[in-house]
């Protein structure tokens, strides 16, 4: 036997083990870097490019590498280059915390659910159906209109609709996880139902609750588009669904107005898928094959 | 088989009313009121007026007097008067809905049969170019804003290369009927179609591949290979069968909340269905009638569940006998 | 000599992990005679199944495949050969009931159906005459009223019914040789020997040869006219069964016969009735280190036992045995 565990491979910790299967990924290695990437201007570029994105600057309609603003300029000639980089933060900031109100109730519900099982579920798993029902859009679209287009508004509203499959999810895990041994002799030992809930059952449950709270932001993110989009966005301030919705009327005469924002969406919310895969494959080894 | 049904369409029932109650207790919580949006339409009222509007539209009655009546109402059909078209919000729905079938059922259709057949394909052949188009076409799917699709594709396929027309749903010259009519509208329904249709095609091509993967490796079909059937055999008459249940699932289902996703893409085409209809709704501050749509859409979604639920137990036996 | 019905000639199958083939099934040779009844023992994961799976051109691939040998049924080779040529063999000549009735029929189809099909597809029976014939082996295999059962979709039966229902499947075409996997592990123990029992019956009727694969020790005595024994993917002791329960020569073997209860046996002295080989079977990928693989666990182990892995040796009786003690008693 003694050879055996000389051969044996030093312990490291699961995430460490996480981390490395994740680097191996190449794609989700790119996503991450593109992630980090569009972070890092949306929150450093406004300082270091200080072109002010609402403002008529140039000529209107300037196409892409004809004037010192190289993306051109839109129908009020303001400089896209400048809208870009400032309508990434107000995206960004939605699709986080649109991301965070999603995983928030998703979780709650779910664990909730899960854990106590019978009349509890029975309940909330009503409720979640009721939620699923709803149009998600138009629901969004509702909220948004009665109470107002302000980004707080705008990130419960996509909360408010999202967050039903990461409450299954939750649901399915704790229940799965609750009937476990470790759990089982912690309950024993006198731990409380908030314990056993938020220190004992939610860290194991954690790896596929990782990966859908990463691609919630990708979806946050996507509805966030739609709503700004379809005029359902905070008028103070530029995201890219917006920068979209504004020059949609003008894409005969300046197809980049769309063109670059909407590629900004995509390559964003691509790398968020990639990561999402990335961390799935991470989790679940065995399902690499596939 | 029947009960199972029964309960179905009760707890479907029960949602609905949930949706309405829903629906009632948000515009009476949110800021504003109908009658100063109609007033705000008109460009001001007296007093006076104001009141007897709130009166004739029953405002000044308790809450739960309201919901009583809004739920009666709704129950006759009657979903409200648009305040922007001064017409019945049902009348509104009936005139639009053609547009919307037409276009959602062509798109689900198109996504689901091509997305079967490139899954299922792909399913095949794990490490094949066709494989990896599958994945990526999944991915790419799943990341583009569906309405940015749609703009996208107008500029290649009716900017670029003159093929089809940019909006609407039938060209403002024509005139004619029968033959002519039909064809002009399918022209014109191409690019919304494709457009919806990216979306699910991703969805569904990723579905049917990861179900027939699982179907592929099942104990079933290794027993169906063990009694030397033709590989034909094996995948579409062993294999198939099985792994098409969670596609018709989930076709079933979003089939319902396709109408919500519609609400994109009709806009960017000014197609004339209850998308746009719902965008209208918002630049007019037409609360009624964008109730009206999501009463209605959820209706559907409900019905769909049901329905869907009825196929399922007509294609697997396993639920017949429970 | 005639030609056996079945030779097995050096196979090995691997598996393809990190760009490497990692054999888990090695040097395995054996004949199988008409009619004859072959036992084959062994943990899990020593190799059996996917052995069983390489009969009928079934390894899993990829990731497996079978790196050597020659599989001759009746003298060709099926290593290689056509998938069409395949699947005339399968369910035809050589068929196969499974471990897992559970999730071995499809759900969607009527079990006369898929009994039905496989008498269509290898005879080229009609509809009606196909159905005719499944509604008989469904009798064969003891099922009650077998013409309104044909109807019922497999969730519609207990495991032990849908385990006759793969062996009515199984015999449908009246197979040379039967191939069954541990086909009762999944079942109740009652619904095991009831199963077995239909085996026997099936024997005498049928006449095909039979390769049992288990880990029940008993089993084997009852059923089998030889046995070969198997460890990390190579064959380690074969012989009559008769002999191999009295007299079992390798480590492993005794470890194996000493844990069943000895029922049928004399009463002995030993103060062990029950006993448990320590460990457990080493994967794949570890049975590249040099020594004997069972020398771990061997409670016999002998210093060379760690250096040089022993080759099988036939012995004078005919048994066939890979250990050191052989050659050490020999010498």
């Amino acid at each position: 036997m003694t050879d055996v565990t000389t051969t044996a491979p030093k312990p490291v910790s699961p995430s460490m083990q996480a981390w490395r299967m994740f680097r191996q990924n190449h794609a989700a290695v790119l996503g991450l870097g593109i992630l980090i990437a569009i972070i890092v201007i949306s929150l450093l570029g406004p300082y270091i490019y200080t072109v002010p994105p609402r403002d008529m600057v140039w000529m209107p309609l300037t196409p892409p590498g004809t004037s010192e603003y190289v993306l051109g300029t839109d129908y009020l000639g303001r400089d896209l280059l400048a809208g870009l980089i400032n309508g990434g933060r107000v995206t960004l900031a939605v699709g986080f915390a649109a991301a965070l109100i999603t995983v928030a109730i998703g979780i709650s519900v779910g664990a909730l659910a899960g854990f106590f099982g019978g009349r509890v579920d029975n309940f909330l798993m009503r409720v979640t159906e009721f939620f699923q029902v709803l149009p998600n859009l138009l629901f969004a679209m509702v909220v948004v209109m009665l109470f107002g287009p302000d980004l707080l508004n705008i990130s419960i509203a996509i909360g408010i609709v999202s967050w039903t499959s990461t409450a299954r999810l939750t649901r399915g895990e704790f229940m799965r996880i609750r009937e476990m041994d470790f759990v089982k002799a912690e309950r024993s030992i006198g731990a409380g139902n908030t314990r056993l809930i938020w220190r004992v059952i939610l860290p194991n449950a954690a790896p596929p609750l990782i990966v859908v709270s990463a691609l919630a932001i990708g979806t946050a993110i996507l509805f966030e588009a739609g709503l700004s989009f379809l005029g359902l966005s905070d008028p103070n301030s530029t995201s890219w669904g917006r920068m979209i919705g504004d020059n949609r009327p003008y894409i005969l005469d300046s197809p980049w107005g769309v063109t670059f924002p909407g590629l900004c969406i995509f390559l964003t919310v691509l790398a968020i898928s990639l990561i999402g895969d990335g961390l799935n494959d991470a989790f679940n080894p065995k399902l690499r094959e596939r | 088989m029947l009960k199972g049904s029964l309960n179905k369409l009760g707890n479907a029932v029960v949602l609905l009313v949930a949706v309405l109650v829903l629906n009632f207790t948000l515009i009476h919580i949110a800021p504003g009121d109908p009658v100063e949006a109609i007033v705000g339409e008109m460009g001001g009222a007296t007093p006076e007026m104001i009141e007897q509007m709130r009166a004739q539209y029953g405002l000044d009655q308790p809450f739960i007097v309201q919901i009583g009546t809004y739920l009666g109402n709704v129950l006759t059909g009657d979903l409200g008067m648009s305040t922007y078209y001064g017409q019945p919000v049902t009348q509104l729905i009936w005139d639009r809905i053609g547009a919307t079938m037409l276009l959602v059922i062509t798109a689900l259709m198109t996504a689901m049969i091509i997305g079967t057949v490139l899954g299922v394909f792909s399913a095949q052949k794990r490490r094949s170019i066709l494989s990896h188009f599958v994945t990526v076409i999944a991915l790419a799917g799943f990341s583009a804003p569906v309405f940015w699709v749609g703009i996208m594709l107008i500029l290649l396929l009716s900017v670029s290369i003159p093929l089809l027309p940019i909006s609407g749903m039938t060209s403002a010259t024509s005139e004619a009927g029968g033959i002519a009519h039909v064809l002009d509208v399918l022209h014109h329904l191409i690019l919304p179609a494709l457009t919806l249709a990216t979306i699910y095609l991703a969805f569904y091509s990723r579905l049917a591949r990861a179900s027939m993967l699982e179907v592929l490796g099942s104990d079933y079909v290794r027993t169906a290979r063990a009694k030397g059937m033709p590989q034909r055999l094996v995948i579409y008459k062993h294999a198939l069968r099985n792994a098409i249940l969670p596609v018709v699932t989930f076709a079933g289902l979003q089939f319902g909340q396709l109408i919500s996703g519609a609400v994109l893409v009709e806009t960017v085409f000014a197609w004339p269905g209850l998308g746009t209809l719902a965008f209208e709704s918002i630049l007019r501050r037409d609360t009624p009638t964008l109730l009206g749509i999501l009463f209605f859409s959820s209706m559907m979604v409900v019905v769909m569940n049901v329905l869907t639920d009825l196929v399922y137990r007509i294609i697997d036996p396993r639920i017949k006998a429970r | 000599m005639t030609t056996p019905l079945l030779s097995v000639r050096d196979l090995e199958i691997a598996f393809r992990s990190d760009g490497t083939d990692i054999p888990v099934v090695r040097d395995l040779s054996f004949d199988l005679a008409h009619g004859e009844t072959l036992g084959i023992v062994g943990e899990s994961g020593c190799g059996k199944s996917i052995t069983a799976l390489s009969l009928l051109g079934l390894v899993p691939s990829p990731p497996g495949r079978v790196t050597k040998g020659q599989i001759l049924f009746e003298g060709e080779d099926l290593v290689g050969a056509r998938e069409q040529r395949l699947n005339q063999v399968r369910g035809n000549d050589i068929s196969m009931v499974f471990q897992e009735p559970m999730t071995s029929l499809n759900p969607v189809y009527t079990i006369g159906e898929q009994i039905a099909e496989t008498a269509r597809v290898h005879f080229g029976l009609s509809k009606a005459k196909a159905w005719k014939r499944a509604v008989e082996m469904l009798s064969l295999v003891g099922i009650p009223s077998p013409d309104q059962r044909a109807y019922d979709y497999p969730h519609q039966l207990s495991g032990g019914m849908r385990q006759r229902v793969m062996i009515a499947i199984a015999l449908v075409c009246e197979p040379k040789i039967l191939i069954a996997d541990e086909p009762t592990t999944a079942l109740d123990v009652t619904v095991q020997a009831q199963i077995f029992d239909l085996f026997q019956d099936l024997k005498r009727q049928i006449g095909a040869a039979i390769i049992l694969i288990t880990h029940d020790i008993g089993v084997v005595a009852q059923m089998t006219d030889r046995v070969m024994v198997m460890y990390a993917g190579r064959k380690i002791e074969e012989g009559p069964v008769a002999q191999f329960v009295r007299d079992p020569r390798h480590p492993y073997t005794s470890g194996l016969v000493s844990c069943i209860p000895r029922l049928m046996m004399p009463p002995s002295d030993e103060v062990e009735d029950l006993f448990e080989i320590p460990g457990v079977v080493p994967a794949p990928r570890d049975l590249n280190r040099p020594g004997c693989p069972f020398s771990p666990r061997c409670n016999r182990v002998m210093p060379r036992c760690r250096d040089e892995n022993p080759a099988l040796e036939v012995r004078a009786d005919g048994r066939k045995v890979a250990c050191w003690l052989e050659t050490e008693v020999a010498a």
